[in-house]
């Protein structure tokens, strides 16, 4: 239902993306990256909020430029700061974006939607009065007032407790199940939970579509891997060298980062190895279970493992272990 | 946690049907806007707060205008549409600052570029609302003139071209101040130039007078006056002489300004 070919889109000399290129049918599909990769502004083209400089792009068989009002039909759109009018009821709310849409019996319908999000109770309040989980979902109805075959959600779970986030990936992966859902995220773990299909992206660019599983498959076998020891780290790391299948290690990141041969998992005997020789070991885990991880995987991948580059990876994972989590980061819109 | 479990559709029993077809029809998207943005300013206190201004100034110059001319000079009914077009320069620019400004703030705006209207149908529909704000203003104060006819014998052509222009003169104003919400986000810079813009087109008739002393600026001069606001007001409607020229220029200061306010917001597509 969505299909996206080819998608430029130029800030004077900046490109916010370039070439993208995926196709979307029903279900979730999730568009994962860092801040800043392009994911809002590649939902910005496909909502027909703004068009793109070059590529095409068709929303339910309509071209996201030339028929602008028909996609606009068409589409259910939640931007990723969850505007609404604070001053107005959230039923109030529902049934002027209905009129606008032109729905029919609105009353009944926003009352539906409302619902549908768990917030019937709150229909009278004023949505300022709503909390942070409420609003969201005051958004989430209003993307779905009219009933659309596509939904775009961008970042909708961002700034939610635990348990509010747990209730809209349920809804999400609900609702995939009779529209074609883009969902945003820069969560690794979310996506693989909500998503049927994945679509990776990181400066403006698609490096990566597939299944969860698929993605993941990938890279557990040939990405490298973290060894926790409580004992000594460098007593450990000729263990760590030594074992077969594993071509390189080095201390990093608290632990031993050990690059395995091409395709191999090599978990097993480094276990064996390590505990044979007395070392104490915590974890042993693939270094890629976070989204920035995995971009650091993949492009190490890309660039066919120099020994310089990957002393840069190193680096900058070192950097940013010290920084703490970016996934808290500030969220920079393009 | 105050929030109630969302109702979660793993299980069929208690689920919502919405996915049924909604059955969507023609719409009146401008409609839509104009009243919800009429019923926020008869909620707001802001509204009321410059009703209030207006209304108390106007009785106070009133009440010493009926004082004064107490049996020395004949009833002038274009005296307050005559107060009224001045202060336009202060009410405009409160009544607009907020319609545009404030959306491209908080992002609502992103919202309603991506439903499916034109962008001419929000902002005619916003301006709309102004301008019929305006209007239940002016027919207030039709008890000014009410009272004149009391204690008085008003021009009452006089007075109906007062009225008409005047009203004719706020739709133009307010459609001037809508630029300015379009242009910035911030309703206070939106206000500050709204007031500027008007007070020169208000203005502009007395620059006219001093450079038309100057024999070799007066095709300057004569553009000048024809462009300012006084000039389509003051010396014909306001005495009750009805020129299509006059009526012409204010409809036509309405349209393009909102093509104007209309290319600005476009151009927020192109600049998010």
């Amino acid at each position: 239902m969505i299909e996206v070919q080819n998608l430029t889109k130029r800030y004077g000399t900046v490109n916010a993306i370039s070439g993208v290129s995926f196709s979307a049918g029903r279900g979730v599909t999730g568009f994962l990256g860092p801040n800043g990769a392009g994911k809002t502004t590649t939902m910005r083209i496909l909502t027909g909020f703004m068009p793109p400089t070059e590529g095409k792009a068709t929303v339910a068989g309509y071209d996201v430029f030339d028929q602008s009002l028909e996609v606009r039909k068409r589409v259910g759109y939640l931007p990723e700061n969850v505007p609404l009018y604070r001053d107005m009821t959230a039923r109030d709310y529902l049934m002027y974006i209905g009129e606008i849409r032109g729905v029919k019996n609105r009353k009944a319908r926003a009352l539906e939607v409302l619902e549908r999000v768990g917030l019937l109770h709150r229909a009278n309040s004023r949505i300022r009065t709503l909390s942070k989980g409420m609003k969201q979902r005051v958004g989430l109805a209003q993307a779905l007032v009219h009933n659309p075959p596509v939904l775009i959600l961008d970042e909708p779970t961002i700034g939610l407790d635990p348990i509010q986030v747990l209730e809209l990936r349920d809804l999400v992966s609900d609702l995939g199940r009779d529209h074609a859902v883009l969902f945003s995220t820069h969560i690794l773990s979310e996506a693989e939970q909500v998503c049927d299909q994945l679509i990776i992206v990181n400066q403006g660019r698609v490096i990566k579509t597939g299944s969860p599983a698929q993605l993941r498959g990938e890279l557990e076998r040939g990405g490298r891997v973290l060894a926790r020891l409580e004992s000594n780290l460098e007593s450990a790391l000729p263990v760590v060298q030594g074992t077969p299948g594993v071509k390189g290690a080095v201390i990093a990141m608290d632990g031993i980062v050990a690059t395995p041969d091409e395709g191999v998992d090599p978990r097993p005997q480094i276990a064996q190895a390590l505990i044979q020789g007395g070392h104490k070991l915590i974890e042993l885990r693939p270094l890629a279970v976070n989204l920035e991880e995995i971009f650091l995987e993949l492009t190490r991948q890309e660039q066919a493992a120099s020994a310089e580059a990957e002393a840069e990876l190193i680096e900058a994972e070192v950097r940013m272990e010290a920084e703490g989590n970016p996934n808290t980061s500030e969220e920079q819109s393009t | 946690m105050t929030d109630a479990p969302m109702t979660i559709g793993t299980t069929e029993q208690h689920r919502p049907e919405i996915l049924h077809d909604v059955p969507v029809g023609g719409s009146l998207p401008f409609w839509a806007v104009f009243k919800r943005e009429i019923t926020q300013y008869f909620r707001s206190f802001v509204a009321y707060a410059i009703a209030f201004a207006v209304l108390f100034f106007l009785s106070l110059l009133f009440n010493g205008y009926v004082v004064q001319g107490n049996q020395q000079f004949p009833a002038n009914s274009a005296y307050v549409p005559n107060i009224l077009t001045f202060l336009m320069f202060l009410v405009a620019p409160l009544l607009t600052m907020r319609l545009l400004a404030e959306e491209t703030r908080e992002g609502t705006l992103e919202v309603l570029m991506t439903l499916p209207m034109g962008d001419w149908q929000f902002v005619v529909g916003k301006f709309l609302a102004a301008w019929a704000y305006y209007t239940v203003l002016l027919l207030i104060t039709l008890v000014y003139h009410l009272i004149l006819v009391q204690i008085g014998v008003p021009d009452m052509g006089e007075a109906f071209g007062a009225y008409v222009g005047a009203w004719l003169y706020g739709g133009a104003v307010i459609a001037v101040c809508m630029i300015w919400t379009a242009v910035t986000e911030d309703q206070i810079v939106a206000a500050f130039l709204s007031a500027a813009t008007v007070l020169v087109l208000y203005l502009a008739d007395i620059g006219a007078t001093a450079l038309g002393s100057q024999p070799n600026l007066r095709l300057l001069a004569d553009i000048l006056r024809e462009l300012g606001l006084q000039s389509h007001y003051n010396a014909t409607l306001a005495q009750g002489v009805f020129r299509a020229h006059d009526i012409l220029y204010f409809i036509f200061v309405m349209i393009g300004a909102l093509f104007i306010t209309v290319r600005i917001v476009e151009t927020r597509r192109w600049r998010a």
